[in-house]
């Protein structure tokens, strides 16, 4: 957890189990953290695959998610950039440990496909929405964002909206001109001219004649 | 890396056609725009005659930035982006983030309220159950059962129109408590419709989990065993279906369900039968459960009476300044809870979901997570097709229950 010690006292009762396997991730280099009824704890980046299977052994042996946070903006925050976090449970339902990681930009992680078939999407996940690379993935692709858009959207400084959103090839939306396009300000992106619904006509087509005769006629 | 290395292409390589001459598997491409997709989910599958060989599911086609939304908005007004994620089970939704949100703050949710929480989330996993069963059938080509589902859920459906006043995207929890009472009208409807449903379940069994067509259609196919179910991250009926009985309702309860008496049903075959089946077991306890609810539900308040969380009512805004500022600065900016980051399971009609919300002591989370189940879930549609038959695929499908709203978030 990031510089969240305020609140993280940690003296409540851990279950045994949950006991047990801190102890032996503590050795691994783990920090552990409690916050209300849940416990987390921070390892080294060279030990997560290590620690992730030693809570795999330990009884914690489903994986409920792994996702990542960008603590860029965090008020107080100091250390690495973005944490990527593991939510382990274990088959009965009722136990339950975060294991945590930092990396900076750029950083990659091992994988855990090995130990989990199901971290598959969820390590893609992660590296759609903050570019954090696992190594050793058998199919390391984006999850969820079209595959010819640039950026990370869920890093901290990804811009929201009134910016043009990024394709590779050259391709952009401009937010502006396609607001612009709708009210007939600006041709923009649709090419439309403006106007009413399909049919109708400005004043001017309306006048003496207009059509029949070219513009002179319409004169007195 | 371009779209090709990365699998994109739905055809053969240019390599695979002119470096070697055999072509051994055809890679044909399902949906994005298919009946039996549920939504729009591709699927880029290789077949070796009719046989599955690989099968990769392309998601992202609904992808509208939920959670980096919600991070955008107060807590309390991301109680409307929750629901619309798996609209047909929006309350679970509702109540995870509402739940999450209590969790950081300390809320104390009044009684009534969570037994209110607990019967409309129960009636709309009904709901759901029953479009799974009426849109499974349909995919393998019984058109009977959809009807008859969808008139249950049609009234269903009125009740939460009479709770909400919307059918599907409710917005009705509020951080605390809930948005309003529900009218006298609720209650005889729920009662009509527990009375009603138990013969409709018959009527369903009837139709179609004792129709010899159907169970012979099902049997073994998509076959996960318990381990594959656990190695995969599959969870909820899906997940039971293959023997292992976790249900968060009963292993670590939330919201006020270890109130309840209820059965936690289990089938060990793992096949797409025990799937389908284990839907008509669970609406049977939701309505044990919803039954319970609405009993032991006495009058009293439905919000929690802390002033940082809860809108003052309205008669007091009229005589105490006091109640005027809490009720601007709860509209204007919403409330701030501690720093802290917090994450509540539970179960929805489709498995483990959960939001993780880091808080930075602002009054918009700072971070969203949703763990969504069906997103998770989907990726054990590969154990259950590898081996099959491409014609069992839709079964599969429709065997797991993605809502692609769900998936893609």
């Amino acid at each position: 957890m990031s510089d969240a010690g305020s609140h993280t006292a940690s003296d409540i009762e851990l279950a045994a189990a949950t006991q047990a396997t801190v102890d032996k991730l503590v050795p691994l280099g783990g920090v552990v953290k409690t916050f209300k009824d849940m416990v987390s704890v921070t390892v080294p980046k060279e030990h997560i695959v290590e620690a992730v299977s030693v809570a795999k052994e330990s009884g914690f042996a489903m994986i409920s998610d792994v996702f990542g946070i960008d603590y860029l903006t965090y008020p107080g925050h100091q250390g690495k950039r973005f944490t990527v976090a593991y939510n382990m449970r274990n088959p009965d339902g009722n136990g339950r440990i975060f294991i945590r990681v930092d990396v900076d930009e750029g950083e990659s992680l091992p994988t855990i496909t090995g130990l989990f078939k199901a971290a598959n999407f969820m390590e893609r996940e992660v590296y759609d929405m903050f570019g954090v690379v696992f190594e050793g993935h058998p199919d390391l692709r984006k999850l969820l964002t079209p595959e010819d858009f640039d950026g990370h959207p869920h890093r901290k400084d990804f811009p929201l909206g009134e910016t043009p959103t990024l394709f590779n090839e050259g391709r952009f939306l401009d937010p502006a001109a396609f607001r612009a396009g709708l009210v007939g300000a600006d041709p923009g992106l649709t090419g439309w001219k403006g106007g009413a619904a399909k049919g109708a006509r400005s004043e001017q087509d309306f006048g003496q004649g207009a059509g029949m005769h070219g513009k002179e006629s319409g004169k007195p | 890396m371009s779209a090709r290395d990365l699998g994109h292409a739905a055809t053969v390589t240019r390599e695979e056609q002119h470096g070697e001459f055999e072509t051994r598997y055809m890679r044909i491409n399902v949906g994005p725009q298919h009946p039996s997709t549920h939504g729009v989910l591709r699927l880029v599958v290789d077949l070796d005659g009719e046989e599955i060989v690989g099968i990769k599911p392309q998601i992202g086609y609904l992808h509208t930035g939920f959670e980096k939304t919600m991070e955008n908005r107060t807590y309390q007004q991301g109680v409307t982006y929750a629901n619309r994620m798996d609209y047909l089970h929006g309350f679970a939704h509702d109540l995870a983030y509402v739940l999450s949100v209590e969790k950081l703050m300390d809320a104390r949710v009044p009684e009534r309220a969570q037994r209110i929480r607990v019967a409309l989330n129960e009636l709309n996993r009904i709901a759901s159950h029953l479009v799974f069963i009426g849109t499974g059938l349909l995919d393998m080509g019984a058109l009977t059962p959809f009807f008859y589902t969808m008139r249950e859920r049609e009234m269903l459906l009125d009740i939460f129109e009479l709770v909400c006043g919307v059918r599907m995207n409710f917005g009705y929890f509020r951080v605390g408590g809930l948005y309003r009472d529900v009218p006298d009208e609720f209650f005889p409807a729920v009662d009509q419709f527990l009375e009603m449903f138990p013969k409709m379940i018959v009527q369903y069994e009837r139709l179609f989990a004792k129709n010899d067509i159907f169970v012979n259609r099902l049997k073994n196919v998509g076959v996960l065993s318990r381990e594959t179910a656990l190695d995969w991250g599959l969870t909820g009926p899906s997940l039971r279906a293959s023997g292992v009985p976790l249900d968060f309702r009963k292993a670590a309860p939330y919201g006020g369900y270890e109130d309840y008496d209820f059965d936690v049903p289990t089938y060990d075959a793992g096949d797409a039968l025990s799937r389908m089946l284990i839907r008509v077991d669970e609406m049977r306890e939701s309505m044990k459960i919803v039954r319970q609810a609405v009993d032991r539900m006495e009058p009293g308040p439905i919000r929690d009476p802390d002033r940082r969380i809860s809108l003052p009512p309205r008669s007091e805004l009229e005589d105490s300044m006091e109640a005027v500022i809490f009720h601007f600065k709860l509209v204007t900016e919403g409330f701030h809870p501690p720093r802290g980051e917090v994450y509540v399971a539970t179960e929805s009609a489709r498995g483990e979901l959960g939001y993780y919300i880091v808080s930075d002591g602002g009054s918009m989370p700072y971070r969203v997570k949703v763990r969504v189940p069906s997103l998770i879930n989907l990726q054990s549609l590969e154990p259950a097709c590898l081996g099959g038959l491409f014609a069992d695929m839709i079964v599969n499908i429709a065997s797991l229950d993605p809502i692609m709203g769900d998936v893609d978030k």
